[in-house]
This record gives structure tokens, C-alpha cells and sequence, in this order.
């Protein structure tokens, strides 16, 4: 299972137990300790703080986003519009007028390779997904009017689809070649 | 500031059944357009699931953006409609400007309807610059006007709103009571009561939003009328996702505003000002305005830096909603005479809906994570079930409570029988005691509930919210401001 989900559903379980518990000891009313609860609160304050700065630590290190450092050994240029995306080496077309004429709708990159995409649109913002054959997102970033969005992928595995996903729109194929 | 308030002729009483009726009035509209939205959704689900399949594809679109604009809008208008009223026990916000608001809700909601009904705009709630421009005729350019002159309209009637309410409270509280910051220094002779501190955090962060909505308005006039080059697509987006991420962050916290106000009624204990309150909601203010980087993961000309303030905000502001609102409200509830009346059983759903649907919103918030789940059904996932099971049943419960106040503010009775009726038909709601409540005599429900809010004086009569168990249970701590306007 997705491990998010995971943590998804075991977290609701555990919410969910919680109030129902203390739903259910409504049925003996009493006086409450504010002292004892509030050192409850003391510690699940602490354990919340705890299981954050954890999952900051382990997440943040791990941005998608590219430093400069590593130059990718691959370049695809990927251009949006409505409703298309061209991918290819060459930069692509610059305007819509000339979309016909500088269109790919296909470009191979070779497996194991870092690739970058380089993401620019002519008209609206697009979201571009990086799809396995089977559907699954890879990777994905925005196409953003006036912006280059950089985004690196490492093909492990056979990818298709960069998928507009905005709308169910026609997709063209990065094909990755083993 | 008083005159803008009330005409100095309309007389207390007079005030307290022209804001009821006004309050019925915003509680209709939204009871009116809740289920429609709803079917939309369902059309939306029906439509995904393959059926129709002849539905030409905008549509999908069109009915989406009405449904999203919509149900924030309602739940929206509900939320602060509610939220003034319980408010108009402490502070008197304006009902000339809340009747504005609804005029121009009204007129919004008209524009928006036509604009994605008729003329099939198909945007998304987040009519993200430059998409309205560009319709690939998929929808007439009149269209595009329609929604932004609807966002225009509502805008500014739910800026004036905002503006009010913290006019309100500005004209009872200090802002270091109302932010209660006196309450931190030790001064505790005024303190106002955690719904006040909810409400003006609230109604700040509503002015924060709108405003960002307004410069959107005019760089996108600017661009259309002055024919200037296009605006900086980055920056539309961060104010586009600013505002809506603070409406419905906001909408939120009306919604637990009435938790705080309401809940105490139903547990028999009180739910007071104290500093981890006072920290908490000022920790909110600061954090919920830089958590909205959260919605800007995917674009990767953001600065980096945003990217990992979205991150660490969006984390840390679970941590006030969490260790202080939600644990109190369990604390509250445990071992307490708790009944599970209809009103309670809302309110304490949608604090768990709450808590469920911030653990998806918390995923969703980690960078990487965000990554895979950016843009799939994960992102409607998670605020529909702190929406929809969450704030929706808050509000709900909210207005259920107030309900019965609510409509036998229209028999026109004296404010005291008018309670009575009020408080025995809820106590008739959830069976034993109502009985006993008859023999409450005025003065001793007064003396009764001068425990919690004490030093709060009650200028005129209203049919408050908090005001039952009380004499119930015979737990002088808990207080109604109502019942002392009843002796007034
Ligand atoms: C009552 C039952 C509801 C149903 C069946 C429903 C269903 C849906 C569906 C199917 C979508 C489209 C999701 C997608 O494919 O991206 C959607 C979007 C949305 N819904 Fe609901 N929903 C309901 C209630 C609510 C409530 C209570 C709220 C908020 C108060 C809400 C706010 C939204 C928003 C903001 C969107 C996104 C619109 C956009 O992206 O432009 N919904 N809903
Ligand atoms: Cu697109
Ligand atoms: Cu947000």
C-alpha cells in the first residue's frame, strides 16, 4: 500500500477510536482532572512535535525541486498548449502560429539517464504528468505562462504519456528506450 | 461608527429580532443552495464513472466551477451569518451591512450561475489567469465578464462583512483583548471570550484573502482595459491560491468558533479564554497566512525557500488546531453530562472530520509527497471530508442549536418568554429536564449564569446561544449571556 494512505487510515482509525471513547464515557458523567489532562496535552503536544520535526527531516532533504549542480545528461524540451504537448530535443515551437510546423509529438530518452524537462506553455498554466504504461504518475510539474519549470526525471522504467492534466485532453508519447 | 451600526432609533429588542430574522434569512439561503451544489457533485461523480457519456465534456468543467465557487460561497456565508449572530450577545455588527452582503451574495450567485450555466464557463474555482481568456470558445467572452464581476460583487460585499464584524468587536474590546494579549499580561478584568478572539482572527484573515482577490481583479482590469503585456502569470497564481486558501481556511474557523461557543451549553463545563487559547489563535493568524505556499508545490519557478516555508507552516499549524482546539473539545466532552442530542452529535462529528481531513491535508502538504498526489483526486479527498464532514456538520449543528432561538424569535414574544419557549423547546429535544427548566425563575438562571464570561455585560437582550444546561444541571460555572438580558 501507498505509504501515505497508510498513514492516512491508520491515523483516521486511531482519530476516530479516540472520539468514539470519549463519546462513549459520557455515559458516566464526573468530574475531570484539568491537571492529569493537561499533562496528557503536555505530552501529546511533545509526541506531535516529535513525529513532525521527523517527517521534516526526512522529507525536506528530498525536494523535487533541481539545484544547479548536476547537469543533466539529457534535455527535453516540453511546449503545452490546448490542447497538445510537444516534446523534443530541439526547442519545440515558439508560437502558436508556428505549432504545426515545429510540433513533436514523440521523443525517445534513453533508460537510466537524469533527464530534465525543460516546461513552458503558449497560452494558459498546464499541469504536465509523466505516466508508467500502465498509468501510474511518475512525476509531474506546471506549465506556467512566462516561466521555465525545470524538472528531472530519472527513467528507471518505460514512460509514456505526459499527460495534460487540466481537462481529458489529447496526450503524445515520450517513449523511453531501454 | 454607531450610526453605521443601527439607526439610533431601533430600540434593543428591536435589534435582537431584526438580527434574527436576518440570520433565518442567510441560514435559508444556504439550506436552499447546500442540496442543489450537493447534486451537482453527484452529477460530476455520475459523469466520472462513465455514464452520459453524450455530455459534451465542458460541461463537466462548468458545473464543476459552480460547484466549487459555490459551496465555499455558501458554507462561507453561512459560517460568518452564524458567527454574527452567537457574536451579537457580546458585540452588535451592523445589520444594514449584513443585508448589503446578502444583496450582494445574491447578485454574485446570479452572475455565477448564469456564467457557468448558461454560458458554460468552465474555469475551476480558481479561474486561473490567463484560462479565462482563454475559452477556446468553449464559452462566450461575456462569460468571463459575468465571473468577475461576481468575484467583484461578492468580493466587496464580503470585504464590508469582515469589516463589520471587526468594526463590532472594535467597539467593545481593545485589540490587545481582542487578539487576548491583556489576557496573557495578567489582565484579566475584560476578557473577551474565545469566540470574539476566533472571530476577529477570523475576520482578519477573511480581509487578508479578499484583498488579495481585489489586486487579482485589478492586474487582470489592468491587463484588459489598459492592453498592457500579460501579468506575471507566478504571481496571479500565488494571490489566486493566497485567497482561496484563506476563505477556506477561514470558513473553518467560523466553524470552530461556534464549537467554542456552542459545545459548553451541551457538556455542562465551560470552555473559557486561557493562554494556551490565546497562543493558539495568534499562532493561526501568523501561520495560515504562509501555509498557502502549499498550493505552489508543483510550480517550480517558485522560489525554493516558499516552497519549504509551505511545508513547515502547513506542519505547524496542525499543532494549535491539534494540542489546543481539538484536545480541549475531547476534554470537554469526556466524563461530562454530554447527551448526544442532534446539536452536540454535529458539533463533535465535525471537530473528528476536522481532525481526519487535516491529516490528508498534512500529507498532501509534504513537499514530496505532493509530488505524487498534486492534482489527483487525493486534493478533493481531503477537503471534502474536512469541508463536508467537518465544518459543514460544525455549521449545521451551529444553526440546529441556534434554530429553535431562531424561529420563536417570530412570535414576536417579550425576550424572556421568547427563551423560555426557545430553551424548552431544545430541552424537549433531547427529553428529561425540561420540566424543571419551566421553574427556573428569572433571577436565579441570572445569578446562575454570571460564572463563566463574568464581567461581561450584557447591554440588550438576544437570544444567545450558550444557555441550558445550566439550570439543568444546576452548574452555576456555566454561563448564557441571554439569560441575563432575560432579567434585563
Ligand atoms: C455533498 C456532496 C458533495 C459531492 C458529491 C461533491 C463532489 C465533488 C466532485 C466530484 C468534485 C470534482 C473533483 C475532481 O474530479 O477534481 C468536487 C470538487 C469540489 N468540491 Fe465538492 N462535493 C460535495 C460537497 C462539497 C462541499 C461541502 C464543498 C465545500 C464546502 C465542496 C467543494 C468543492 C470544491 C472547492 C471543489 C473543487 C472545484 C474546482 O476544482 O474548481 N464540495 N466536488
Ligand atoms: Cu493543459
Ligand atoms: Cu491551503
Amino acid at each position: 500500500m501507498n505509504p501515505s494512505l497508510a498513514i492516512f487510515l491508520v491515523s483516521t482509525l486511531v482519530i476516530a477510536a479516540t472520539f468514539l471513547w470519549v463519546a462513549r464515557s459520557t455515559s458516566e458523567p464526573g468530574a475531570i482532572d484539568y491537571a492529569r489532562a493537561n499533562r496528557l496535552r503536555g505530552v501529546f503536544g511533545v509526541s506531535l512535535g516529535v513525529i513532525l520535526a521527523i517527517f521534516l527531516v526526512l522529507t525536506l532533504p528530498r525536494l523535487p525541486y533541481p539545484v544547479e549542480a548536476a547537469a543533466p545528461a539529457h534535455v527535453v524540451n516540453v511546449v503545452g498548449k490546448q490542447y497538445a504537448f510537444s516534446v523534443s530535443e530541439s526547442p519545440g515551437p515558439q508560437s502558436l502560429a508556428t505549432w504545426e510546423a515545429e510540433f513533436s509529438p514523440v521523443v525517445e530518452v534513453l533508460q537510466g539517464a537524469l533527464v530534465e524537462f525543460r516546461v513552458r506553455t503558449l497560452d494558459v498554466n498546464h499541469g504536465l504528468g509523466i505516466y508508467t504504461p500502465q498509468g501510474a504518475l511518475l512525476a509531474q510539474t506546471q506549465a506556467m505562462p512566462g516561466y521555465v519549470n525545470r524538472l528531472r526525471v530519472q527513467f528507471d522504467q518505460p514512460a509514456r504519456i505526459p499527460r495534460c492534466v487540466w481537462n481529458s485532453v489529447a496526450c503524445r508519447t515520450t517513449r523511453c528506450v531501454p | 461608527m454607531t450610526a453605521l451600526a443601527n439607526p439610533p432609533t431601533a430600540t434593543p429588542d428591536a435589534y435582537a429580532r431584526q438580527m434574527t430574522r436576518l440570520t433565518l434569512v442567510w441560514v435559508a439561503v444556504g439550506l436552499v443552495l447546500f442540496p442543489i451544489l450537493a447534486l451537482l457533485g453527484l452529477v460530476m461523480r455520475t459523469l466520472q464513472a462513465g455514464y452520459f457519456r453524450a455530455t459534451p465534456p465542458e460541461w463537466f468543467d462548468a458545473v464543476m466551477t459552480l460547484h466549487g465557487l459555490g459551496m465555499v460561497g455558501v458554507w462561507f456565508v453561512a459560517g460568518l451569518a452564524a458567527l454574527s449572530f452567537v457574536l451579537s450577545a457580546y458585540v452588535r455588527p451592523s445589520l444594514t451591512v449584513s443585508k448589503l452582503a446578502l444583496a450582494m451574495t445574491a447578485l454574485g450567485v446570479i452572475l455565477l450561475l448564469v456564467a457557468t450555466l448558461v454560458g458554460r464557463l468552465g474555469v475551476g474555482w480558481y479561474f486561473l489567469h490567463p484560462l479565462p481568456f482563454h475559452s477556446t470558445d468553449t464559452w462566450p467572452a461575456w462569460a468571463t465578464g459575468a465571473l468577475f464581476g461576481a468575484l467583484a460583487i461578492l468580493g466587496v460585499g464580503w470585504t464590508l462583512w469582515a469589516a463589520d464584524i471587526l468594526r463590532a468587536i472594535a467597539a467593545r474590546y481593545r485589540l490587545s483583548e481582542a487578539l487576548g494579549w491583556s489576557y496573557l499580561s495578567g489582565r484579566t478584568d475584560v476578557e473577551a471570550p474565545p469566540v470574539v478572539v476566533i472571530a476577529w482572527v477570523s475576520c482578519i484573515g477573511v480581509l487578508a484573502g479578499l484583498v488579495a482577490a481585489v489586486v487579482i481583479l485589478l492586474l487582470v482590469a489592468i491587463e484588459v482595459i489598459g492592453g498592457t503585456a500579460p501579468s506575471d502569470a507566478l504571481l496571479i497564481k500565488n494571490l489566486t491560491f493566497y485567497f482561496g486558501h484563506m476563505l477556506v481556511n477561514i470558513t473553518m474557523y467560523f466553524g470552530v468558533g461556534l464549537v467554542y461557543e456552542i459545545m459548553p451549553a451541551y457538556t455542562g463545563r465551560p470552555w473559557k479564554i486561557n493562554a494556551l487559547v490565546v497562543i493558539s489563535w495568534n499562532t493561526v493568524l501568523a501561520l495560515v497566512m504562509f501555509a498557502y505556499f502549499h498550493h505552489l508545490y508543483m510550480d517550480f519557478a517558485q522560489p525554493r525557500w516558499l516552497q519549504v516555508v509551505g511545508q513547515v507552516s502547513s506542519y505547524l499549524i496542525s499543532v494549535p488546531a491539534a494540542v489546543v482546539t481539538i484536545f480541549s473539545a475531547l476534554v470537554l466532552v469526556y466524563h461530562s453530562q454530554e447527551r448526544w442530542s442532534l446539536a452536540p452529535t454535529l458539533l463533535y462529528l465535525g471537530v473528528m472530520g476536522w481532525a481526519i481531513g487535516g491529516v490528508g491535508a498534512m500529507i498532501d502538504s509534504t513537499i514530496t509527497v505532493n509530488q505524487q498526489f498534486h492534482n489527483t483526486l487525493w486534493v478533493p479527498a481531503h477537503f471534502h471530508t474536512y469541508y463536508l464532514m467537518g465544518v459543514v456538520l460544525m455549521i449545521l449543528g451551529a444553526v440546529y442549536h441556534l434554530a429553535t432561538a431562531l424561529t420563536s424569535e417570530r412570535r414576536e414574544l417579550s425576550a424572556a418568554r421568547r427563551l423560555a419557549v426557545a430553551v424548552l423547546r431544545l430541552r424537549s429535544g433531547d427529553g428529561a429536564g425540561s420540566a424543571l427548566l419551566g421553574h427556573v425563575p428569572p433571577d436565579r438562571a441570572r445569578h446562575d449564569c454570571d460564572g463563566i464570561h463574568a464581567g461581561h455585560v450584557q447591554p440588550w437582550p438576544s437570544v444567545g446561544p450558550a444557555c441550558r444546561r445550566v439550570m439543568v444541571s444546576g452548574r452555576p460555572e456555566v454561563s448564557v449571556h441571554s439569560v441575563r438580558a432575560l432579567a434585563s
